[in-house]
């Protein structure tokens, strides 16, 4: 019964949802709605999305490395390797990823001679979310209570086991769900290196609208086509927090 | 044991923790340590345990003095259970053990195994082996970390308030795990509040209050000297 009510509520929502976006798109839009034209792109289209989850997916991987290497240089003693972090991270939560990557792009990847898009779409990504998730590690190693420390030492582990067997296999279970989210966070970042011309998914809607005209339907696939990706990764963060929550 | 401290000094951030503290005890098998919150029992017992460095001073257990050279080795003779999160949160109780003694004691799983089941039916947790941190009682798991601390066959096992974050009932169930330690005759330095299980079982009582001691033998509970003490145990004993 309560599910039942839950389910209609859910539904009933949508609805109003849908309405909305129909009444202004279709008042816009002062003709018939048209997605014909689409399906001849709709491979096209695909492969745009595959790239945005792939230049994502290589972001994240990217930014799970650089993520541990500046926590580590901001937790050493040796300040030119702390301050580096530091800077690095306060220029990164300080300024529009749209900002970073004109940088990037137009300047460093010119400077460096990197002329692959993809390469430098995800490399500015990466060191972007990077410093995001060196916040998710910190506060995952943090979070292991110090009198598991010492139990450590106290047993006789060394600096490595200790990380090897009690931090790492902690850290890795209470970072996932915030990565997860972070995942999000880079597919959604990922739209802003279409300007660099990458083709990954707004891009490639975007190149489709130019040739057909069809600006509402494009918006809409282009939203629906994001939505496919980053609900379920929501619904998996969600899952996650519940599953792996081992500490309370 | 044999517990010998030789002007001991501690400090953190300047400021003095342990204040030229000195003790010589012999053929002691409970050593407590009793006093006020911040009197520096904790961290003595860290100091003893070969977790911290200190300024200056020398600490020797049963002979063997403490030396940065091979404390790692010295370490290894001392079992030690903190107030509370003491187990690996992400580890069952049987692991928690078991990593101990596989990847630092290097030990078979053929060996270790049922040492480790016997261990846990002692202390009365064989049912909860297989249990996460999280899924067991505050009891069962410091039950639980007294075992761990008596698997790596320790020479002394020290404990800081290991029932200070518990109900009464728990609090009980802890003392007889402690109880029985003693009855296996470990030597045992324990911190504590409990004054009425300390009279019970400690053969050897220290008095400390601002790192230094203040008063020590073997029975200041029931005759206490100092007007200290007798403050202390009026305040801890009021309603008792
Ligand atoms: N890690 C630390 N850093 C700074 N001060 C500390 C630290 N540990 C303990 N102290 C200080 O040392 C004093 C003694 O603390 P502690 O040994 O925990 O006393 P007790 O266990 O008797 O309550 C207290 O004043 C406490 O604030
Ligand atoms: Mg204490």
């Amino acid at each position: 019964m309560k599910n039942m009510r839950k389910t209609f509520g859910f539904v009933a929502a949508l609805v109003i949802y849908c309405v909305f976006f129909y009444y202004v798109m279709t008042k816009d839009i002062g003709r018939a709605w048209n997605f014909e034209p689409f399906g001849a792109y709709s491979f096209f289209i695909f492969r745009g999305w595959l790239t945005t989850i792939y230049i994502s997916f290589i972001a994240l991987l990217l930014a799970l490395f650089i993520g541990l290497i500046l926590y580590l240089m901001e937790q050493t003693n040796f300040s030119i390797l702390h301050y580096l972090a530091v800077i690095h991270k306060n220029i990164i939560f300080g300024t529009p990823l749209l900002v970073i990557a004109i940088v990037a792009y137009y300047y460093i990847g010119n400077a460096f001679e990197i002329r692959s898009k993809i390469l430098v779409g995800t490399i500015t990504l990466g060191l972007y979310i990077g410093a995001y998730v060196s916040d998710i590690y910190k506060g995952a190693i943090e979070s292991i209570h110090i009198n598991q420390w010492q139990t450590a030492k106290m047993f006789g582990f060394t600096r490595f086991k200790t990380y090897r067997y009690i931090v790492f296999p902690q850290v890795i279970i209470s970072i996932l769900p915030p990565l997860a989210g972070q995942f999000a966070l880079t597919i959604k970042g990922s739209a802003l290196l279409s300007f660099m011309g990458t083709s990954e998914y707004y891009n490639r809607v975007n190149n489709v609208i130019a040739n057909t005209y069809l600006n509402r339907e494009g918006f809409l696939i282009m939203t629906l086509g994001y939505l496919l990706i980053t609900i379920p990764l929501i619904k998996l963060v969600r899952y996650l927090e519940v599953r792996l929550n081992y500490k309370n | 044991m044999k517990l010998k401290i030789d002007n001991l000094v501690k400090k953190y951030d300047g400021k003095i923790i342990l204040n030229a503290m000195s003790m010589d005890i012999e053929d002691v098998q409970v050593l407590a340590l009793i006093g006020a919150s911040g009197s520096g029992k904790s961290t003595l017992l860290r100091l003893i345990a070969g977790l911290e460095t200190f300024e200056s001073g020398d600490i020797a257990i049963n002979d063997d003095w403490m030396s940065r050279e091979d404390i790692r080795d010295y370490r290894k003779k001392v079992g030690f259970v903190f107030q509370d999160h003491n187990l690996f949160s992400h580890l069952s109780i049987f692991e928690n053990i078991s990593l101990i003694l596989e990847k630092v004691h290097g030990q078979k799983r053929e060996v270790f195994t049922s040492e480790i089941l016997s261990l846990l039916t002692y202390f009365g947790l064989d049912e909860h082996k297989d249990k996460l941190p999280h899924q067991i009682s505050g009891g069962q798991s410091q039950r639980a970390s007294i075992a761990r601390a008596l698997s790596i066959k320790p020479e002394i096992i020290l404990l800081d308030e290991p029932t200070s974050s518990l109900d009464p009932v728990l609090t009980c169930e802890v003392l007889y795990a402690i109880k029985k330690l003693v009855d296996e005759k470990k030597d045992v330095i324990l911190v504590t509040h409990e004054i009425g299980f300390v009279k019970h079982v400690a053969d050897y009582v220290i008095f400390m209050d601002e790192g230094r001691v203040i008063e020590q033998g073997r029975d200041i509970l029931s005759n206490p000297k100092t007007e200290a003490l007798q403050a202390f145990l009026g305040k801890v004993l009021s309603f008792a």
